[in-house]
C-alpha cells in the first residue's frame, strides 16, 4: 500500500538523516537528542515490519534507557565536552570503507530467499513462548553478562582507584 | 502488513550499519564512539527483524526473539561502556580516544 | 689373532703416554729418557723377531687386518660393497724397514740420554720422540694406503715437534712450520693419489678383494690393473705418490725444509731427517711400484726428480760451513739416488741403499753431534784439530764418510754401485734416463768432496781455528755406544747383499701378481770402478783443499764467488717463493678478501637493513589508538566479504570444482 512505502521512505529518511546528524553536530548535548530521535524512528521502522512488541520494547530500553544513560555519562564527564573533538585523519577513508562494507553487506544479504507474502503479525505469546522456551537459554545468557556487566561496572568506577 | 520488498529495507539496514562504522572509525571523543556502536548494533537488530518477518510463521518468530536478547545486550554493553569513560575520564582527565594509546609497541 | 708385530709401534705409544703424563716426576729416570730407550730396545727387539721370521722363510707374508668402517651396498661405484680397514702386513719389505726404524730409532734414544743431559723441557722431548717411532713403525707396518697415511701424517706431526723442539727460537719455529708446510704440499697430492686409486680399484670388478677393501696394498689373487683402468689416470696417480714422497723425503721442488730443520737437536736429524721420515717417501714409492705398479712416464718422472735433485742437494753441500747442513744435503742427495733406483724400475736396490743409508747417516748425524756437543758450535770454520781429542768419533766419522762415498767394501759401496749399475742398465732401454744417470754419477765425485771437506775442516788440524772453542773430549758412554754400534753396521750391513734373506726380497710371491721388480742389475766392473774412482778423486781434492788444516778460500773478486753466492743462497728458491708469494698470491687474497667483505657481506648487510627498515615501517601501524585498529578490523571484514562473494566463486571454476 502507499501508505506503507511513504512511511517506511520517510521513516528511513529520518532514520539516517539523524544517525549523521548525531555523529556530526558539535555540542555533545545535541548529539544525545539527535539520538533519541533516531531510536523513536527505529521504533516506527520495528512497527512498519509487525513487530509491535519490539518496537515498543526499542521506545523502552533505547530512547528511554539509553538515552538517559548516555546524557548521564555526557553530563559527568562534561570537563571539555562542548567542542567536537577533531576527527581523526582518516575520514574520507573511513568513509569509503564503511560505505562499501553497507554494500556488501547489503548485496550479499539480498540474496537470502525470503517469502513473497505480505507480513503478518505475530501474537506476543508466540513471541513469549519461543522466546521462553526455544530461546530459553540466549534469555539466561544475557541475565548472567547483564550480572557479570553489573558487577564489572561498579568495579570500574568505584573510588579510591587511580 | 507491507508489502515492501525486504531489500528496501535491507537498504537502510546497510546503510545504518555503514554510518555506524563510520563513525566508530573517526570519532575522539569516547561518548560519540558508544553512541557509533550503537548505531552499528541497531542495524543489525533490524536485520534479523526484517529477515524474521520475511521468513514466514513460525520460523520468522526467531528473528524478533533474538532481537530482543540482543537488544538486551546492547543496553548492557552501553553501560559497560559508560562506566570505562567514567574510569578513563577520571584517570586522565580527557575521553578523547586518541590519547589513550598504552596499547602500542 | 694378535699379531706380535703390533707390539713395536705399541711399546713406545706406552713410553709416550708415561712420559708425557708424568715425565717431569721421573728425574731420576732422566725425566723419562730410559723410559723411552727401554721401550724403543723392546720395539727393536721384538722388530728384529719379527723380521728374523719373515726373512727366514722366503716367499711368505703376513696380513692381518681389522674392519673399522664397512658399508653394505650394491650401488656403483661399490657393487660389492666398501669396507675400510686397518691392518698389519709383514712382508720382506716392511720387515726390512723395521729393522732399519728400530736399529736406528734405540740408538738415537740412548745417544739422547747423553746429548740432551743438560736441556730443559726434556720429558717433551723423549714423549713426542717415542710418539714418531709409534708413528714410523706404524706406517712400516701399514696394510693399506689409508692407515699409512694416517701414520705419514702423524710422522709429520712429530717432526714439525721435534724440529721446533726450541720453540722460544724464532728460528725453530719458523723452520718447523716450513717443514709442515711444504710438506703439507706433497700430502695433498698425495691424498688425491689415493684417491684416485681408490676410485680405481675399488669400482673394479676384477674381484671382490679390490672392491671390499678399497685401499688395500694386496689382497690375493687378484690382477693389479682391472681391464677398464685408463692409463692417463693412473699416470698422474702415480705423479701425486711422487709428490707426496717428493715432500717427505725432500726431493726437488720441495726440498727447502730439510736443510732448516736442522734448527732440531741432532738426535732429532739423525732419526727423522737421516734415516726414517725423509725414508718414507721412498717406502711409499717402493710399496707403490710393488703392489701397484707405475706407469712409464710415471717413472721417468721418478728417475728426473731423483736425478736432478741428487746432482743439486750435493753442489750445495760442497759450500756450506755448518756441520749439520753438510750432512743434510748429504741426505737429500743421496734420497735423489733412492728415488732414481726406484723410478728405473729397481725398486728393491732404491730399498736397499735405504737400508744401508739409514746406518751410516745416522752414523754422521750423531758424529756430528758427538761434535758440537763437544766443542759448542757447529761452525766447520772454528773446528779443527778434533782427532787426537776425540778419536771414537773420528773413526765413527770417517767410516761414515767413505759409507758414503762409496769406498769398497763399506756398505755405502754395495748399495751405491747397485743404484748405478741397475740405472744404466735401465738407461739402456730407456735413453731418456741418461742425462739423470750422468747427474748422478757426477754427484758421486761431489759426494766424496763435501764429507771429506767437513772431516778434514772438523778432525784434521793441530788445533782448533778459533781458539775459544772449549777443549774437546768424548761424550759418555751412551754417546759412544751408539756410535760404535752404528759403525759396526756402516762397515757390515752391506753384506746383506751375499745373504740368503736379501734373496727373499725378490722373490715372486705365488698365488699373488705382486709386481715385483726385477732383481738388481748385474755387477759390471767397470762401472764399479768408474764410480769408485770419482769417489776417491773427490776425496782427494777435499784432501789438497782442507787436509791437515788448511783453509782454502777464494779471492774476493774470483769469478766463482757469484756461483758460490748462488750456492750458499740455495739457488735463491726460497726467494723466488716467497715473491710467489707476496705478489701472486697475496694478490689473490686480497681481492677474495675484497669481493668477501663488500659483495657477499654486502648484500647479507644490505638484506639486513632493509628488513630493519621494513620492521620500523611496519612498527607504526600500532599507534595505539582504537580506532585505527578498528579500521583495520573493518577493511579486513570487507576485504573477507570481497573474497567470499566474488573472487570465491572464480577461484573454484579455475580449481576445477564445482
Amino acid at each position: 500500500m502507499i501508505l506503507d512505502e511513504v512511511a517506511f521512505a520517510s521513516l528511513a529518511a529520518i532514520a539516517v538523516v539523524t544517525a549523521l546528524a548525531a555523529l556530526l553536530v558539535r555540542e555533545l548535548v545535541h548529539t544525545i537528542l539527535w539520538i533519541a530521535v533516531f531510536f523513536v524512528t527505529l521504533s516506527g521502522i520495528y512497527f512498519l515490519l509487525a513487530a509491535p512488541f519490539l518496537g515498543v520494547l526499542q521506545l523502552g530500553v533505547y530512547a528511554g534507557a539509553v538515552t538517559i544513560l548516555l546524557l548521564f555519562g555526557v553530563m559527568v564527564t562534561r570537563k571539555r565536552i562542548f567542542s567536537r573533538e577533531a576527527a581523526t585523519g582518516i575520514g574520507p577513508a573511513a568513509l569509503v570503507l564503511a560505505s562499501v562494507l553497507g554494500i556488501l553487506v547489503v548485496v550479499s544479504a539480498s540474496g537470502v530467499p525470503t517469502q513473497e507474502v505480505p507480513i503478518r503479525g505475530y501474537d506476543v505469546t508466540v513471541l513469549s513462548t519461543t522466546l521462553f522456551n526455544d530461546d530459553g537459554a540466549w534469555l539466561l545468557l544475557l541475565g548472567l553478562t547483564m550480572l557479570g556487566a553489573l558487577a564489572g561496572a561498579i568495579y570500574l568506577v568505584r573510588e579510591g582507584r587511580e | 502488513m507491507t508489502s515492501l520488498p525486504p531489500v528496501d529495507f535491507l537498504a537502510l539496514s546497510g546503510a545504518l550499519l555503514a554510518i555506524g562504522i563510520f563513525g566508530i572509525l573517526t570519532r575522539r571523543n569516547f561518548i560519540l564512539l558508544l553512541i557509533s556502536v550503537e548505531i552499528a548494533i541497531n542495524a543489525a537488530i533490524l536485520n534479523f527483524v526484517v529477515f524474521g518477518a520475511y521468513a514466514g510463521t513460525p520460523a520468522g518468530v526467531s528473528g524478533q526473539a533474538a532481537a530482543i536478547v540482543l537488544i538486551g545486550l546492547a543496553a548492557t554493553e552501553v553501560a559497560v561502556g559508560l562506566a570505562i569513560v567514567l574510569a578513563l575520564n577520571r584517570a586522565r582527565g580527557s575521553i578523547n580516544v586518541a590519547e589513550a594509546t598504552q596499547l602500542k609497541l | 689373532m694378535f699379531p706380535l708385530a703390533v707390539l713395536v709401534p705399541l711399546a713406545p705409544a706406552l713410553a709416550f703416554i708415561v712420559i708425557g703424563l708424568g715425565g717431569e716426576r721421573l728425574k731420576r729416570l732422566e725425566s723419562g729418557g730410559w723410559i723411552a730407550v727401554a721401550a724403543a730396545f723392546v720395539a727393536l727387539a721384538v722388530s728384529l723377531l719379527v723380521a728374523w721370521a719373515e726373512l727366514a722363510t722366503p716367499g711368505h707374508f703376513s696380513d692381518s687386518s681389522y674392519t673399522w668402517l664397512s658399508i653394505r651396498t650394491t650401488a656403483a661405484p661399490f657393487p660389492s660393497g666398501l669396507s675400510l680397514v686397518m691392518g698389519v702386513l709383514v712382508d720382506p719389505i716392511s720387515a726390512l724397514m723395521l729393522i732399519v726404524v728400530n736399529v736406528v730409532g734405540a740408538m738415537v734414544m740412548l745417544y739422547s740420554i747423553g746429548y740432551m743431559h743438560h736441556d730443559k723441557g726434556l720429558p717433551r722431548y723423549y714423549a713426542e720422540l717415542s710418539l714418531f717411532l709409534t708413528a714410523m713403525n706404524g706406517l712400516v707396518l701399514s696394510d693399506n694406503l689409508l692407515e699409512f697415511f694416517l701414520f705419514w701424517e702423524l710422522v709429520g706431526v712429530c717432526s714439525y715437534f721435534l724440529i721446533g723442539f726450541y720453540y722460544e727460537r724464532p728460528s725453530a719455529a719458523s723452520a718447523a712450520k716450513e717443514a709442515f708446510l711444504v710438506t703439507r704440499v706433497g700430502d695433498v697430492l698425495f691424498l688425491l693419489g689415493i684417491f684416485i686409486y681408490f676410485a680405481t680399484f675399488a669400482t673394479s670388478g676384477g674381484g671382490a678383494g679390490w672392491a671390499a677393501s678399497g685401499f688395500k696394498f694386496a689382497s690375493g689373487s687378484v690382477p693389479f690393473l682391472p681391464p677398464h683402468a685408463s692409463t692417463p689416470l693412473l699416470t698422474v696417480a702415480g705423479l701425486m705418490m711422487l709428490a707426496g714422497a717428493a715432500g717427505k723425503s725432500a726431493q726437488f721442488p720441495l726440498d727447502v725444509w730439510l736443510p732448516d730443520a736442522m734448527e732440531g737437536p741432532t738426535t732429532v736429524s739423525a732419526l727423522i731427517h737421516a734415516a726414517t721420515m725423509v725414508a718414507a717417501g721412498v717406502y711409499l714409492l717402493v710399496v707403490v711400484s710393488v703392489f701397484i705398479g707405475f706407469t712409464p712416464d710415471d717413472q721417468l718422472a721418478i728417475v728426473a726428480v731423483g736425478g736432478f735433485t741428487t746432482f743439486w742437494a750435493a753442489t750445495m753441500a760442497v759450500v756450506q760451513t755448518d756441520i749439520k747442513r753438510v750432512v743434510a744435503f748429504s741426505t737429500v742427495s743421496q734420497l735423489g739416488y733412492m728415488v732414481l733406483a726406484v723410478g728405473a724400475g729397481f725398486s728393491m736396490v732404491g730399498l736397499y741403499h735405504l737400508f744401508t743409508h739409514a746406518f751410516f747417516k745416522a752414523l754422521l748425524f750423531l758424529a756430528a753431534g758427538s761434535v758440537i756437543h763437544a766443542v759448542g758450535t757447529q761452525d766447520l770454520l772454528k773446528m779443527g784439530g778434533l782427532k787426537k781429542q776425540m778419536p771414537v768419533t773420528r773413526w765413527a766419522f770417517i767410516i761414515g764418510g767413505l759409507s758414503l762415498a762409496g769406498f769398497p767394501l763399506f756398505s755405502g759401496f754395495f748399495s751405491k754401485d747397485d743404484i748405478l749399475g741397475s740405472v744404466v742398465t735401465a738407461a739402456q732401454s730407456h735413453p731418456m734416463y741418461w742425462p739423470f744417470v750422468a747427474l748422478a754419477f757426477a754427484g758421486t765425485f761431489l759426494t766424496g768432496y763435501y764429507i771429506f771437506r767437513a772431516y778434514f775442516l772438523a778432525f784434521e788440524g793441530d788445533q782448533p781455528r778459533d781458539s775459544s772453542l772449549p777443549h774437546a773430549h768424548e761424550g759418555p758412554w751412551v754417546m759412544q755406544l751408539p756410535l760404535i754400534v752404528l759403525s759396526g753396521l756402516a762397515l757390515l750391513a752391506g753384506y746383506l747383499i751375499f745373504s740368503p734373506a736379501f734373496d727373499s726380497l725378490f722373490i715372486q710371491i705365488p698365488g699373488t701378481a705382486l709386481h715385483l721388480p726385477p732383481t738388481y742389475g748385474t755387477f759390471d766392473l767397470e762401472l764399479s770402478a768408474l764410480s769408485v774412482a770419482l769417489g776417491l778423486s773427490g776425496i782427494g781434492v777435499a784432501y789438497a783443499l782442507w787436509g791437515n788444516g788448511r783453509v782454502f778460500t777464494w779471492a774476493a773478486d774470483s769469478p766463482v764467488q757469484p756461483l758460490r753466492t748462488l750456492l750458499l743462497q740455495r739457488y735463491y728458491v726460497k726467494h723466488g717463493v716467497d715473491w710467489l708469494g707476496r705478489r701472486v698470491i697475496y694478490t689473490g687474497a686480497r681481492a677474495a678478501d675484497f669481493v668477501e667483505r663488500f659483495i657477499i657481506d654486502g648484500t647479507i648487510h644490505g638484506f639486513e637493513r632493509s628488513f630493519a627498515a621494513l620492521s620500523d615501517r611496519m612498527r607504526r601501524v600500532q599507534t595505539g589508538v582504537v580506532s585505527d585498529y578498528a579500521a583495520y578490523v573493518v577493511a579486513g571484514v570487507v576485504g573477507l566479504l570481497v573474497l567470499l562473494m566474488y573472487l570465491a566463486p572464480w577461484i573454484v571454476a579455475a580449481l576445477g570444482g564445482s
